[in-house]
């Protein structure tokens, strides 16, 4: 009896086996069917319908990777994140190295705050597999998760986690460039991630790596207005006023109407014009511009002891900056003062007044660098005391920036 | 207990079962020949092994069951209702009406029996039947359930895949000439194998049959359970697939303080489940009260009700719904909407329960669970978001909670959620919750729904809730302080004749040595003395001497006063001893004692 039995159950099964087979087939077809309607409602951005379209393609294959994938993306569009978030976790759990699925729960994430988690799944995303219909489609797809990451950083404030993750992207961009020397539309292509990336490092103010960038961009179109803005905006922020000029001058030719381009180039040529120490001026030129420098620093002090009152008394009264900086001034300059209460600035200014012309100085080179040490002085205390300066002030304090420590 | 011809061989950890048996060892029922019984022994070992393998058999072939059953099920929905995930308006309306037609004459003509859920069919069949349910009855519940599940009617393909099982497995019983009582066994052996397949979860399915058909908890039986649940399962992964019936959310318990919401959940899924059962209870008998001609029309006009609710808005409610359950575990919808589907659900499964279209209650209660549970999950989010955690979480404990307080299946309520959702963490809140909602339905509606059901049936099989809760009585309750003198084996026949003249009773307990007791009269102390033999101890008394002092059974005060009741009537005092002393007498049993304890009980 229990033989027959066997052989019942087998009998049984082989007839099950070809029901289901019938089944299964007719339930695929039917999935296929939905899920094509799915994809191209998906394509065309028509997300409730896709939604539907590809719950009806789950019905027939519930446990479809694809067809959850899609659905989960139909719901993210349609802001259901919640759902969206529990088919991406179950796609993660069968295949955790899906770069989109990755990139997808980082999203999700990001958007909740979760930050930790966040970092983690796009990292995973980064570094997982992406489909490849096409040939570098992987590296395109890391990239953009990279950079995805990056603006999450950014949006974070986590500036250096941000730069890092730009510099690693740059490296990309550029072993991605060298490897394969592609068509036009690739250099193009290539050249707008630089310029995306240079704007990122302005952004995390590595200024350096953003003007090497806009470099690279300007190498493959000299006239890109943006990079020439981008790369005379960087140079200007590392003090390379020589070299920010032409870069302005080229982007204020091009943009016009940019107020931004405008004043940087306007303080570029203002500095470059102020600056005794400037390469290749003449000594007139130079003694000139000290002087000029050292009255209109002294016009700065004195209006700004106008409206602030004695700025130097309320600060030595207050023991701050103004005697700081007039320490740090007379040390920077080598000058020895003897034990006792020391000048203040505008005394320091007036004594010295009558020596800095162009005459005292052409007779006395050795005073133009004391007269610009004041100068310095000067523009660092006022622009602490009566706030930000202007034109020729704002240069000289840039200037005072650009030769601190020298 | 102890051998009464094995004294010596006392063992202070003999269990019940084995005592029992030696026991019955001891005092051979003179009317069975030796090798009869020794036969029988071996006819029931055989049929054991016999059974196990069957309960293997049963479940691969209650699995291939299943899993047509649920090929029949999406075939019908598809014909029926459509492919697509929205529904036409008309297919929504005329599908579960014209079906319905179609299921009454199917019910009332050819398969009678198919009415119903499945799981007091099954119960009737182990307690009545002697396990005996016709093979037509699985063809009727295939039939006509997938043909109700798949055209929209609000039920589920649970109870009725279990009634298949048990069916099949009747069949198979009935085939081999298996002896009465393991027929009676067989029904809910396939009943956990059909159950197990059809709800993907095999320990549920153990528990479910042995909470709520079978009612006790043997190793004979469970091991045929458990391997006929675990074999259905295999069958039906092989076919449809691992994955479980809905996509499990993270679900935790993040704070403490959340188990006052799952309280709340608790509360409310208790109220659900008294008004549930109360409306398919108030409900039903009406049905059935109408004239015999509305019966080939109930289905169908249920159906149209139910396609009704459908086209104003609550398509979710048509079919099992489990697709909709893991939508609203995944927060899809708001809680206002799924309060709404919650109740919704619970009026469509009571228009097609009470109407007599076949069909299980399982999935509908898992339904009304989910949507309450995500509904007051997101309510308690809206109002009290310090308590709350996620709509996923509360939609799991809710279906447990709906589970206990409808199904009254308290342990099965517990384990399926653990089961389906595979996360121990929230152990706490669904014990939690389900307990309240147990103890409100039980509170307010003291008959558990398949009992009301049975009794509208005109049946009386056991209701396990009432035997689960019954009081047993002990031999400690009837057991009564020893007045007369005990006698020692020790001493001299003389001696213990001295002590026994001076206590009113004739018998009198004798203390045999390292475990064991003995019983003595004054006769024949009297004819020991008369014999000659004064002088001798009580233990020295050899086998040619008129009378020996032999062991006698003794008991414990925790047994069941009915195992006292297989020994009161051949000996006039039984004694009871304390398990860690067996010389240490705790008091005396007689058949009186028992009888009166018996009555009082009875009396209240």
């Amino acid at each position: 009896m229990l033989g027959a039995l066997t052989a019942l159950a087998l009998v049984l099964f082989l007839a099950v086996g070809g029901v289901s087979r019938a089944f299964h087939a007719q339930q695929d077809a039917l999935g296929q069917r939905w899920f094509n309607r799915g994809v191209a409602d998906l394509k065309a951005r028509r997300f409730d319908a896709a939604v539907v379209e590809f719950r009806a393609a789950l019905r027939y294959s519930r446990d479809d990777y694809t067809y959850q994938l899609n659905l989960a993306e139909a719901l993210m569009g349609l802001g259901h994140t919640g759902e969206a978030q529990a088919y991406f976790i179950n796609l993660w759990e069968r295949e955790p190295e899906d770069g989109l699925v990755n990139r997808e729960l980082a999203r999700i994430a990001a958007q909740r705050g979760e930050t930790e988690k966040a970092q983690r799944y796009y990292h995973n995303a980064i570094y997982a597999t992406w489909p490849e219909d096409q040939p570098g489609e992987q590296e395109v797809e890391r990239r953009e998760t990279r950079l995805e990451l990056i603006l999450f950083l950014l949006k974070i404030h986590a500036k250096a986690q941000a730069q890092a993750e730009l510099v690693a992207l740059s490296e990309n961009l550029s072993n991605g460039s060298s490897q394969d020397k592609a068509s036009d539309e690739a250099a193009q292509d290539e050249a707008a991630q630089q310029a995306r990336i240079a704007e990122l490092f302005l952004r995390v103010q590595d200024y350096e790596h953003a003007l090497a960038a806009y470099r690279a961009v300007l190498r493959s179109d000299r006239h890109n207005p943006a990079a020439l803005a981008g790369a005379g905006m960087a140079a200007f922020d590392l003090g390379l006023y020589p070299a920010a000029q032409p870069y302005l001058r080229a982007a204020a030719a091009a943009e016009p109407s940019d107020a931004q381009i405008a004043s940087t180039l306007a303080i570029t040529d203002t500095v470059l014009a102020a600056d005794p120490f400037r390469r290749g001026i003449s000594v007139a030129q130079r003694d000139r511009i000290a002087a000029q420098a050292f009255a209109i620093a002294g016009e700065r002090l004195l209006a700004c002891n106008a409206t602030e009152g004695t700025a130097e008394t309320s600060s030595q009264r207050n023991g701050t900056t103004a005697s700081a900086d007039a320490a740090k001034n007379s040390a920077a300059s080598g000058s020895t003062h003897a034990a006792g209460p020391q000048p203040s600035l505008s005394e320091r200014w007036e004594k010295m007044k009558p020596q800095i012309n162009e005459a005292e100085l052409r007779r006395n080179p050795d005073l133009v660098e004391p007269a610009m040490e004041l100068v310095f002085g000067i523009e660092r205390q006022t622009s602490t005391t009566c706030g930000t300066p202007e034109g020729t002030d704002m240069a000289l304090l840039l200037i005072a920036k650009l030769h601190e420590g020298n | 207990m102890v051998p009464v011809d094995a004294a010596k061989d006392v063992a202070a950890d003999v269990s019940v079962d084995n005592e029992i048996t030696a026991i019955g060892a001891a005092v051979p029922d003179p009317t069975v020949p030796r090798y009869a019984s020794r036969a029988l022994l071996q006819l029931l070992f055989r049929e054991d092994r016999l059974f196990l393998v069957l309960s293997v058999f049963i479940g691969i072939f209650s699995g291939l069951a299943v899993v047509c059953f649920r090929f029949a099920i999406a075939w019908c929905r598809i014909y029926l209702l459509g492919s697509g995930a929205v529904l036409s308006p008309s297919r929504m309306i005329l599908a579960p009406t014209l079906a319905g037609l179609v299921i009454a004459v199917l019910v009332i003509h050819v398969f009678p029996l198919a009415r119903g859920s499945g799981v007091n069919q099954t119960k009737a069949a182990l307690y009545i039947y002697n396990g005996q349910i016709p093979i037509r009855t699985a063809i009727g519940k295939f039939i006509t359930s997938a043909l109700a599940i798949g055209s929209g009617h609000s039920l589920g393909p649970e109870d009725p895949s279990l009634q298949i099982g048990a069916s099949l497995a009747s069949a198979i019983g009935r085939r081999m000439h298996l002896s009465r009582d393991r027929m009676r066994l067989i029904a809910p052996v396939g009943a956990a194998a059909g159950l197990a397949a059809a709800f993907n979860a095999p320990i549920s399915a153990v528990l479910f049959v042995i909470e709520e058909v079978i009612g006790r908890w043997t190793a004979g039986i469970l091991g045929s359970v458990v391997l006929a649940a675990v074999s259905s399962v295999v069958v039906m992964r092989l076919f449809l697939g691992s994955e479980s019936l809905f996509r499990i959310p993270p679900v935790q318990l993040e704070r403490p303080s959340e188990l006052i919401a799952y309280c709340i959940l608790g509360v409310v899924g208790g109220l659900a489940s008294v008004a549930f059962a109360s409306g398919i209870g108030a409900l039903r008998p009406r049905c059935k009260a109408l004239p015999r001609w509305t019966q080939y029309f109930q289905p169908a006009v249920a159906g149209l009700l139910i396609g009704l609710i459908a086209f104003l808005g609550a398509p979710q409610v048509m079919g099992a719904g489990y697709e909709y359950m893991d939508q609203a575990m995944h927060g899809q919808f708001t809680w206002q909407f799924l309060a709404m589907l919650a109740g919704l659900k619970i009026i469509a499964t009571m228009l097609s329960f009470v109407s007599g279209t076949p069909g299980g209650m399982f999935a509908p209660t898992l339904f009304v669970g989910a949507m309450l549970g995500a509904a007051v999950g997101g309510a308690e989010h809206v109002f009290l978001p310090h308590l709350t955690g996620s709509p996923g979480t509360y939609a799991l404990v809710g279906m447990g909670v709906l589970f206990a307080g409808f199904l009254r299946a308290p342990m099965t309520s517990v384990f399926m959620v653990l089961e389906v959702s595979g996360n121990y963490s929230i152990i706490v809140p669904v014990i939690l919750a389900n307990t309240f909602a147990y103890l409100i339905s039980r509170g307010l509606q003291p008959v558990a729904i398949f009992d009301v059901l049975t009794r509208q049936d005109g049946l009386d099989l056991p209701s396990m809730e009432e035997q689960r809760e019954e009081n047993i009585l002990r031999v400690e309750d009837a057991m009564r302080p020893i007045e007369e003198p005990v006698l020692n084996a020790q001493a001299t026949v003389d001696a213990s004749l001295q002590l026994a003249e001076s206590s009113a009773k004739d018998d009198l307990l004798v203390r045999l040595g390292p475990g064991g007791w003995s019983s003595v009269t004054k006769q024949e102390l009297r004819a020991l003395a008369a014999e000659g033999k004064g002088g001798s101890s009580l233990s020295s008394l050899s086998s040619n001497s008129l009378v020996t002092i032999g062991p006698i059974p003794f008991l414990h005060p925790d047994h069941p006063l009915e195992t006292a009741l297989r020994y009161v009537d051949r000996w006039p005092m039984i004694p009871v001893v304390n398990r860690a002393d067996f010389l240490k007498l705790e008091g005396v049993i007689s058949q009186k004692d028992v009888l009166d304890r018996y009555r009082e009980f009875g009396e209240g």
